[in-house]
This record gives C-alpha cells, sequence and structure tokens, in this order.
C-alpha cells in the first residue's frame, strides 16, 4: 500500500485523504499532486500523531527525538535521505516494529508511535544494552496496520527468530526488529581483548523471541 | 564449503563443523551469526605464521584476520562494501589486506614486496598475497567491482586509489605524469598511476579511497 520503492534509496508514497504520510522533516525529494507539508506542531509525538503527550515529553527529555513532517491532501511523494539505503517494512498489526528514532524514514500516519525505555525491556540489561549499542536508553516503537520505511547504510537483511532458533546481532549493524523478541547484550572477550589481539567481536547482541531482526550490511552509524 | 551472497553486500558463510569448512575473516567483520560458532584472533600474522608477522610488521601491511569455527551460518559485511566473490585453484591473488573480506581454510596468506613504486602509490610497498587452492572474498567500495582483463598485447593503467587486487602472472609497475602543469596546480589529478603487463584479471572498485 503506502510505500513503493523507486530504487534501493528512494520510496513512492501516495497520499490520500485519511492516508497521511508522516515523514523526517526534510526528506521530501520530490512530490506531484495537490500535497501539503506541515511540521508535527508542538515537536514528534505531540497532537493526533504519534503517541501523546507522555510520549512527547520523553521523546524530549532523552533525544529521542527526530523532527517529523506530515504530507496531506491527495498527490504523491517521493523520499529519500542522505544516499542512504531505504528498507520498507510492512506490519500487518499483530507485531510492532522497535526501531531508533533516527533511522526512521517514513511511515503511515495512521500507525500509532511510542517511545518505550528500554529498561522495560529487562531491566538493567535493558539500560546496558541501549548504550553498548549507541542507541540511548530509549527506543521508538510502531504499531498498527501499515508500512515504515526504514534507513541503513548498506541496506538490510532480514533473520527470522524463533522455534529454537537464536540469532546473535552485532550491536552496530542492528537496525530494528518486529515482533516480540529479546535483545541481550553478551560479552565474548577473552585475554586477548585486553592485550589488543581480540577478534573484534567481543560484543554481541543474543536476539530471542518469536520475530524478525533487520541487520545492515555495515558497522556504521548513519 | 558453503557460501552464498545474502545481498550483494553481504557474504553469508555455513559452517558444518567439520574440517574444511572453518573460515578466516577481517576481524569485526560479523554482522550475524545464528548456530554455535566461535570467533578468535587469527593470531601473528593474520594466521600466517611467525614469518608472515614478521614481514608485516616491517612493511606495515597489516592483516587482521579471525577464525571462524563451528557450527552455524556466519553473516559477513564491512562498511557496506560489495563482496566479490573468486576461486583460487592453485594460483596467486594480490590484494590489498584491508579489501580482504573472507578467506577459506586452506589459503595462504603473505606478503610480497612490489617494487619501489608503492612508496608513493599509498599503497605501500608492499601487497598481501593470497594462495593455495579455495575461496577468497573482497571487498568493493562504492559499487560492484570491475574486472578488467589485462593481454600480452593490452597492458592496463589503473588508479592506485581504485585498485582492489589482481590474479594473473602480472608485472606491476608504477607510472608518474608529473608535469609543470602539476606545479602550477593544473594537474589532471591522475598524476600516478599502476600500470600491469602480461595477462591476467585487474579488478578495481568504483570509489577511491
Amino acid at each position: 500500500m503506502a510505500f513503493t520503492k523507486v530504487t534501493s534509496k528512494v520510496v513512492l508514497a501516495e497520499v490520500r485523504p485519511g492516508r497521511e504520510v508522516l515523514a523526517r522533516r526534510g526528506a521530501m525529494l520530490a512530490s506531484t499532486g495537490d500535497v501539503r507539508f506541515s511540521p508535527v506542531v508542538g515537536g514528534p509525538g505531540a497532537g493526533a500523531y504519534g503517541g501523546g503527550l507522555a510520549a512527547s515529553l520523553a521523546r524530549g527529555m532523552q533525544g529521542e527525538a527526530v523532527a517529523l513532517m506530515v504530507a496531506e491532501g491527495s498527490g504523491s511523494v517521493h523520499y529519500g535521505f542522505r544516499g542512504h539505503h531505504v528498507t520498507v517494512i510492512d506490519l500487518d498489526g499483530s507485531q510492532p516494529l522497535s526501531v531508533e528514532a533516527d533511522r526512521l524514514l517514513a511511515h503511515d500516519a495512521s500507525m500509532s508511535s511510542s517511545v518505550v525505555f528500554l529498561g522495560q525491556q529487562g531491566g538493567l540489561r535493558g539500560a546496558v544494552r541501549g548504550a553498548v549499542t549507541g542507541q540511548g536508553l530509549f527506543t521508538t516503537q510502531l504499531s498498527g496496520r501499515g508500512s515504515v520505511a526504514v534507513l541503513s547504510h548498506g541496506g538490510t537483511f532480514a533473520l527470522r527468530v524463533g522455534g529454537g532458533r537464536q540469532v546473535v546481532v552485532d550491536p552496530q549493524a542492528y537496525v530494528a526488529h518486529v515482533g516480540d523478541l529479546r535483545l541481550d547484550v553478551v560479552t565474548a572477550l577473552s585475554w586477548r581483548d585486553a592485550v589488543g589481539r581480540g577478534s573484534g567481536e567481543g560484543v554481541q547482541l543474543k536476539v530471542s523471541g518469536e520475530g524478525t531482526v533487520h541487520v545492515q550490511a555495515s558497522e556504521e552509524k548513519l | 564449503m558453503a557460501w552464498r551472497l545474502e545481498s550483494p553486500r553481504v557474504l553469508v558463510v555455513e559452517l558444518d563443523g567439520g574440517k574444511g569448512s572453518a573460515v578466516r575473516a577481517q576481524t569485526g567483520s560479523m554482522v550475524a551469526y545464528e548456530g554455535d560458532v566461535q570467533f578468535k584472533n587469527a593470531g601473528t600474522g593474520g594466521g600466517g605464521g611467525l614469518r608472515a608477522a614478521f614481514k608485516q610488521r616491517l612493511s606495515g601491511e597489516s592483516l587482521s584476520l579471525m577464525d571462524i569455527t563451528g557450527r552455524g551460518s556466519v553473516h559477513l559485511a564491512v562498511g557496506a562494501g560489495h563482496v566479490l566473490v573468486l576461486d583460487l585453484a592453485g594460483d596467486t591473488l594480490k590484494a590489498e589486506s584491508e579489501g580482504l573480506l573472507c578467506l577459506s581454510e586452506g589459503l595462504r596468506t603473505d606478503v610480497a614486496f612490489t617494487g619501489l613504486q608503492g612508496a608513493s602509490s599509498g599503497q605501500g610497498l608492499f601487497t598481501t598475497t593470497v594462495s593455495g587452492h579455495g575461496r577468497v572474498a573482497l571487498l568493493s567500495l562504492g559499487g560492484p567491482p570491475i574486472a578488467l582483463r589485462v593481454g600480452p598485447q593490452t597492458p592496463l593503467v589503473v588508479d592506485p586509489d581504485a585498485y582492489i587486487g589482481c590474479v594473473g602472472e602480472l608485472r606491476q609497475s608504477f607510472v608518474t605524469d608529473v608535469s609543470w602543469r602539476n606545479l602550477l596546480g593544473e594537474d589532471s589529478g591522475e598524476a600516478f598511476s599502476l600500470r600491469f603487463e602480461g595477462s591476467g584479471v585487474v579488478y578495481v572498485q568504483p570509489e577511491e579511497r
């Protein structure tokens, strides 16, 4: 429905009344038809879009804030950002998507977004994970039916987790996950790391539960 | 030895736990894995032994590899570079050490002297060689790599900053095209280049380092 890939780095969104699209501010490349862009007033997360005052407060406080704009009217819009690769993830509404706010390019405005404190997902371990992955202590969660365009360096691949299948991911290459997944930081450090002869894979994210994890082809941040 | 490309930029190596399926990969190149897999620094000289380590120390051609063993599948990627997989059947690949993503077990790595010309090309005086029977994955930054054939009648000139590696019986020489224009700052930006003669294949990436 909402997003069509034009190239690996550009997506096209059809905007209709009742089918508004929320996107990162400044990510519009071109638009046709009668489309109006307006900043989401009162900061992201306020008002009709994006989860209400509590979410807004949490974002404002914790830096999980990326300025958003809403596209309304009817027409089509091309979105892209700094030449990064775009992955479109469709959600059927049964499972939420967790992603870092600055990797979010665009999503259907009908989806509800909230800011989740990583400490809620496994207490102190969640907080440690946020610190290690450089995500901070908060992450954005999108739920509902719709599609989401996510930015990555070098494109992403999806790995299914569940049914006893456990996946381990490099924290720097982790992009997003869908479903009820548990992410734990595991350290595989040995005396070799202490003397600068480590394998470079000392800190890992162990993913368990049921869902899908999206990983990028690079260890660089956006 | 099951290698496949998940995408042009992601190499997946399946390890069955048996002999011959283990690989050596650039340290830190794992982005995800499943199963029971161990990562261990390949040790001095990228697993090439003490002699290789000594040559590396002298040459500054720093090859940093890790041994990947166990049972499972490992996803490898570095800096969103495109992955080029080559099969070696007893021939020798010359490559820049930072461009090596993964090698199958049984391949030997060493450091070779490429002649004095390397000093000013920024590629160093030395190059890493990979020889034996097996598979090797190279990285190409900026897009898919270009393979250029060199024949006895058709020598090839490449930009040292875009050069990734070469296979075959090739002689490498360094060409300078420095004239009075360079002094005035009106150069073409292609003052130094690598010239290949003989017969073989040279791989070039679309991005200049």
